[in-house]
C-alpha cells in the first residue's frame, strides 16, 4: 500500500510541476556626476552588496617580470587608505562587519562591499578611500607578497594546480594569458609599492568601471553614494589590444610526470563566445554531453556504469580573447588510456547519433528552471547582473536566455557538436604517471612558478 | 588582504561552522515534530519562489561497527542512495532532480548524514516523495555496487593521496582522536576500504535510517501550515523503529608527549600545528561558548591578536590561526596552526606561539578584545539569512550534533553573556600547551 502510494504521488507531480521563469527587476541608475550601476532594491534582509569591475584592469596587462602585479594590487589596496594604516583600516572594517574586498582576474579587476544597512554610510566611505587613497605603505606590501608566496608553495603540491600552471604555458604560449595570474616566486619579489601605485593609478579609471547593487539601498540614494565612492577615479586609460587565442590546433598531449596515484587530466578545445548565435545550442549539448554532473552522458559512462573516476566534468568558458571548451577529470594512471578511449567513444555517438527527446527535454527544464535557484542572496544576484554589464548583455537576458534555450533542437545539437567536439583538436594536460600515453612533449619543471 | 579559509575546510566537512550562524533569534525557524518521531524545521525565506529541503540523518561515520577492519560504509552508503530503490531505478534520482530545474547532493560526515536538493518552491512535493522512498526501498542492484567501488576508491585518490598535505591532516586527525571511531577518515582507510560491501552498507542502513533518526530542514518560500501538510503527507506514515546508541568513547588521557613528523618530497610549504581534545558543544554548552568566543577573539580576521602579533609585528608567520571544532555530537578539539615566514624554523615558530599563549593563560585577555569580539559575531548573525541554503546548513549541522534549536537561534545572545572568568576558566582548563594533552605536528620537505 505504502509503495503504491508513493508511486503515484511522485508520478502526479513531475507531469504538473511547472519551471519558474526568474525575473529581475533591474534598474538602471546614472550619477550626476555620470557613474553607471544597475540596482535591485531588495528589502527582504537589512543587507547592501554592491560588486564592481574595472574592465580590462586585470592580469593580463602585467609585464612579464610583474607577474602577479594585479592579484597584489588587489590584496594590498585594503591594507591601508588615507589616514588609516593597514592595521587601523582592518579594524574599522572588522569592527563594523564590514566585508571589503578586491579581486584581479585575467582580464578585469574587480571588487566587493557587503555590509549591513546600519553600516552603510561607513562601508561606502571605506571603499571609497581605499579606491581614491591606497597607501601601499612598504611593510604591508611585503606581508601581501610573503602571504601570496606562501601560496604559491603551497599549491606546489597540489597536481590540479600544477596542471593549472602547464595548461596556461601551452594553449596560451606567446599571449599574455600564458602568465600566472598568481604571480611567481621570483616576479612577485620584484614588486614594490611604487610599481603598485602606477598600476592602480593607470588602470582604475571610470571610463572601465561597471557597477552592480543588490539589496538594502533606494536608487536616489545609490546616485549620491555613487558619486561619493567612484567620481574621484581618473577618467579614463587606453586599452592594450590582445590577439585572439586559437584554440583549434592539431592534437597534442602534454605530460608532467609527478609520482602520486591518480593522473589529472585536462582536455581543452575551441569553444565559442555567448555572442555566436549556437551559443545555446552548444549549451544545451554540454550540458547532455558532459556539464550536467550526474545524469550527463559522460558521468554515466565513466563514472556510474565504469567505475574510473570520481568526476568528469566539460564547460564552455569565455576570455575577452579566448573562447575555450574543456574537459576535466582524473583516473588512477593504469586507466588513463582507457578513459581517454571512453570519452572519445562518447564524442562518436553524440556526433552520429541524434540525442534523445527525453534528454533535449531534460537538459531544457534544468538550464532554464535552475537559474532561479542562483537567486538566494543579495550577492550572487548582484554577481549575476555585473557579469551581465561585462558581457554586454541586456538587463531581460535572463528571458532572452530562457526563449532561446527553449527553440534549441535535435538537429542543432548534432551541429555543435559535430563542430566543437573533436578529439584530434584537442590539447591533452596530464599530471601523473599515466600508463601508455605517450606524450608529445613533457615539462620537467613547472612554468612561471619560480 | 587574503581570505583565509583553509584550516576550517579541513575541520568540518561541509565548510561551515555554528559561529557562521546569527542574532537575538538569527532565523526565526518553526518546528515540530510527526507522531513517527521525525523533527521538522522550516527557516522562511520569500525572497525567490525557491527551496532548500535537507534530509539529516543522525548518523555518521562514527557509527560504523568498531573493529571488523573495515571503513567507510556509511558514505559508501550515501553513494549507493543514488543508486535504487524499489520504485526509482538506478541513477534516476539526481535525473529526476535535474528535469526539474533542481540540484542535489549529498554528504557524509562522523556524526550525521545529509541529502539535499535546491529547486523551485512547486517542487518540494517530489522531492519529499523521493527522500521518503529512499529512506525506507533502498535496493541497488548488484551490477550498480562494484563500479561505485571503485568511485569511492578514486575519491580517496581524488581528495587524499594525490595531495601529501591532505595525509598529513588525515594522520594528525588519527593521532588526536586515538581510540575513537573520530580518528578514522570518513572516506575510510584506504586499505579497509577494500572490504567494503553491499551487506555491510544494508546493516548500517536498517540499522539506522527511519524517521525517528532524522531531521527534515527546509528553508525557503514556505510556509509552516504548508509544511505540517506536505510533511505529513510524505514523511508521515514512515514506520519509526528503535535506534541503538551513538557511542563516542572518550579519549584517554596519555601522559606522554606526543609530536608529529610529516616529511614529504612535493612539501614546499612548511606548516606547525598543534591541538588538543576539547568538549563539544553539544557535550558542556557553556564551555563550547567560551571557546567559540575565544576562536574569535584570538584569529577571527586579519585584526585580531594573533594575526597582528606573528603577521604584523613580529613577522614569523605568514598565516596563523586557532580554531575550535565543537560540532560534534561526542569530543570536540582546538587547533593552533601557523605556516612559518621564510627562515623562520618550525621549532623557533612553535617557542614564540606557545610563550605567547601561555603568557595569555596567566594574565587573561583584553577587555577591549572581548567586547569587539562580541560585537563581531552580533552582527555576522545578521547576515545569516541573505542565504536560503546556508541556514539550513547551520541549523541541520547543530541539531543533528545534538543542541537544541534555542541554542542555535540564541547564539549571538549566549556569547554576548560569556563572562571574563569564563574565559579565564577556559583558558586554564585547555589553553595550557605545555601539557601532553597538545599534540604537535610538523610538515616538512623531506624524504
Amino acid at each position: 500500500m505504502i509503495r503504491y502510494l508513493f508511486l503515484t504521488c511522485l508520478m502526479l507531480c513531475i507531469s504538473c510541476s511547472t519551471v519558474f521563469a526568474a525575473t529581475l527587476n533591474i534598474q538602471e541608475v546614472t550619477s550626476s556626476k555620470g557613474i553607471h550601476a544597475w540596482l535591485i532594491e531588495d528589502k527582504t534582509v537589512p543587507v547592501i552588496s554592491m560588486q564592481f569591475l574595472f574592465k580590462d584592469a586585470g592580469a593580463r596587462n602585467d609585464p612579464d617580470k610583474y607577474q602577479g602585479l594585479a592579484r597584489l594590487l588587489s590584496n594590498t589596496m585594503d591594507e591601508g587608505a588615507g589616514n588609516l594604516s593597514s592595521t587601523e583600516f582592518q579594524k574599522e572594517l572588522s569592527q563594523n562587519s564590514i566585508s571589503l574586498s578586491f579581486s584581479a582576474g585575467r582580464d578585469d579587476f574587480g571588487g566587493s562591499v557587503k555590509t549591513l544597512t546600519k553600516y552603510k554610510d561607513k562601508a561606502f566611505s571605506f571603499l571609497q578611500l581605499a579606491l581614491t587613497a591606497p597607501r601601499f605603505d612598504a611593510d604591508a606590501v611585503k606581508r601581501m607578497i610573503d602571504a601570496n608566496q606562501s601560496r604559491i608553495r603551497d599549491d606546489m603540491s597540489d597536481p590540479e594546480w600544477m596542471a593549472g600552471r602547464i595548461e596556461n604555458d601551452v594553449i596560451f604560449k606567446g599571449h599574455a594569458y600564458a602568465q600566472n595570474a598568481g604571480g611567481t616566486l621570483s616576479s612577485l619579489a620584484k614588486i614594490t609599492p611604487a610599481v603598485l601605485k602606477e598600476k592602480w593609478k593607470c588602470d582604475l579609471t571610470r571610463d572601465r568601471l561597471m557597477v552592480a547593487v543588490v539589496g538594502d539601498i533606494t536608487k536616489d540614494e545609490l546616485i549620491r553614494k555613487l558619486d561619493q565612492i567612484f567620481a574621484e577615479l581618473p577618467a579614463a586609460a587606453p586599452v592594450t589590444k590582445q590577439s585572439m587565442i586559437d584554440l583549434n590546433q592539431p592534437k597534442k598531449t602534454i605530460l608532467y610526470r609527478h609520482d602520486i596515484p591518480q593522473t589529472i587530466v585536462s582536455i581543452i578545445g575551441q569553444g565559442l563566445s555567448q555572442k555566436n548565435p549556437d551559443y545555446f545550442a552548444a549549451e544545451v549539448m554540454n550540458y547532455i554531453f558532459g556539464g550536467g554532473g550526474f545524469g550527463s552522458r559522460l558521468t554515466d559512462v565513466i563514472r556510474e556504469k565504469r567505475g574510473l573516476t570520481y568526476g568528469i566534468y566539460t564547460q564552455f568558458g569565455e576570455m575577452d580573447y579566448a573562447q575555450m571548451f574543456h574537459i576535466n577529470t582524473s583516473a588512477q594512471n593504469q586507466n588513463i588510456e582507457n578513459l581517454i578511449a571512453e570519452i572519445g567513444h562518447e564524442i562518436d555517438r553524440i556526433k552520429v547519433k541524434s540525442v534523445s527527446e527525453q534528454e533535449l527535454k531534460n537538459a531544457k527544464s534544468y538550464l532554464i528552471g535552475s537559474t532561479i535557484l542562483q537567486l538566494s542572496s543579495t550577492d550572487r544576484i548582484a554577481s549575476m547582473i555585473l557579469s551581465f554589464q561585462k558581457w554586454g548583455l541586456p538587463k531581460n537576458y535572463l528571458d532572452i536566455r530562457e526563449k532561446e534555450i527553449s527553440r534549441v533542437t535535435i538537429e542543432d545539437i548534432q551541429r555543435v557538436a559535430q563542430k566543437y567536439l573533436d578529439m584530434n583538436h584537442f590539447t591533452y594536460i596530464m599530471v601523473g604517471n599515466p600508463k601508455n600515453i605517450r606524450p608529445d612533449l613533457e615539462y620537467k619543471t613547472l612554468p612561471n612558478v619560480e | 588582504m587574503i581570505l583565509r579559509a583553509f584550516l576550517c575546510l579541513l575541520l568540518c566537512l561541509c565548510g561551515l561552522s555554528i559561529s557562521a550562524s546569527a542574532a537575538e533569534k538569527i532565523y526565526n525557524a518553526e518546528t515540530f515534530t510527526l507522531k513517527n518521531g521525525m523533527q521538522v524545521v522550516l527557516i522562511p525565506n520569500h525572497r525567490a519562489p525557491i527551496i532548500t529541503h535537507m534530509v539529516w540523518y543522525k548518523v555518521g561515520a562514527a557509527d560504523e561497527p568498531q573493529g571488523d577492519g573495515v571503513s567507510g560504509e556509511a558514505h559508501f552508503l550515501e553513494h549507493l542512495m543514488f543508486k535504487g530503490s524499489h520504485r526509482v531505478p538506478p541513477g534516476q534520482f539526481s535525473k529526476i532532480i535535474r528535469s526539474i530545474g533542481g540540484e542535489d547532493n549529498a554528504f557524509t560526515s562522523w556524526d550525521y548524514t545529509a541529502y539535499f536538493q535546491s529547486i523551485s518552491k512547486s517542487s518540494l512535493p517530489i522531492v519529499m516523495a523521493l527522500e521518503a522512498d529512499r529512506m525506507i526501498n533502498m535496493a541497488p542492484p548488484t551490477k550498480e555496487i562494484e563500479p561505485e567501488h571503485l568511485v569511492i576508491m578514486e575519491e580517496r585518490n581524488q581528495t587524499i593521496d594525490n595531495d601529501p598535505r591532505s595525509l598529513f591532516w588525515e594522520q594528525l586527525r588519527a593521532t588526536l582522536y586515538n581510540t575513537s571511531p573520530y580518528g578514522i577518515p570518513i572516506i575510510g582507510w584506504k586499505n579497509e576500504m577494500k572490504h567494503i560491501s553491499w551487506d555491510l552498507a544494508k546493516n548500517y542502513y536498517q540499522r539506522w535510517y527511519a524517521p525517528n533518526n532524522t531531521i527534515l530542514v527546509v528553508s525557503g518560500d514556505a510556509t509552516i501550515s504548508e509544511m505540517k501538510e506536505l510533511a505529513q503527507k510524505y514523511y508521515g506514515f514512515l514506520p519509526s523503529r528503535k535506534i541503538p546508541d551513538h557511542v563516542r568513547p572518550p579519549v584517554p588521557t596519555f601522559t606522554s608527549k606526543q609530536k608529529l613528523f610529516f616529511k614529504d618530497k612535493s612539501v614546499q610549504q612548511p606548516l606547525w600545528v598543534e591541538v588538543r581534545l576539547a568538549p563539544s558543544m553539544a557535550q558542556e554548552y557553556k564551555t563550547g561558548l567560551a571557546l567559540s568566543l575565544l576562536e574569535e577573539i584570538l584569529s577571527g580576521d586579519s585584526s585580531t591578536l594573533l594575526y597582528q602579533e606573528f603577521v604584523v609585528k613580529r613577522k614569523q608567520a605568514v598565516e596563523i590561526s586557532f580554531s575550535y571544532d565543537g560540532n560534534n555530537r561526542g569530543q570536540g578539539s582546538l587547533w593552533v596552526y601557523a605556516l612559518p615566514a621564510t627562515g623562520v624554523s618550525l621549532t623557533d615558530l612553535e617557542k614564540s606561539i606557545n610563550e605567547y599563549l601561555q603568557n595569555i593563560v596567566k594574565n587573561g585577555l583584553p577587555a577591549y578584545e572581548i567586547e569587539r569580539a562580541k560585537t563581531r559575531i552580533v552582527d555576522t548573525a545578521l547576515f545569516a539569512r541573505d542565504s536560503v541554503a546556508g541556514p539550513a546548513m547551520v541549523i541541520g549541522q547543530g541539531l543533528a550534533s545534538g543542541l537544541t534549536l534555542d541554542q542555535i537561534e540564541n547564539y549571538p545572545d549566549a556569547i554576548s553573556k560569556v563572562s571574563a572568568d569564563d574565559l579565564k576558566t577556559a583558558l586554564a582548563t585547555y589553553l595550557d600547551v605545555t601539557t601532553p594533552h597538545w599534540i604537535t605536528g610538523y610538515m616538512e620537505q623531506g624524504k
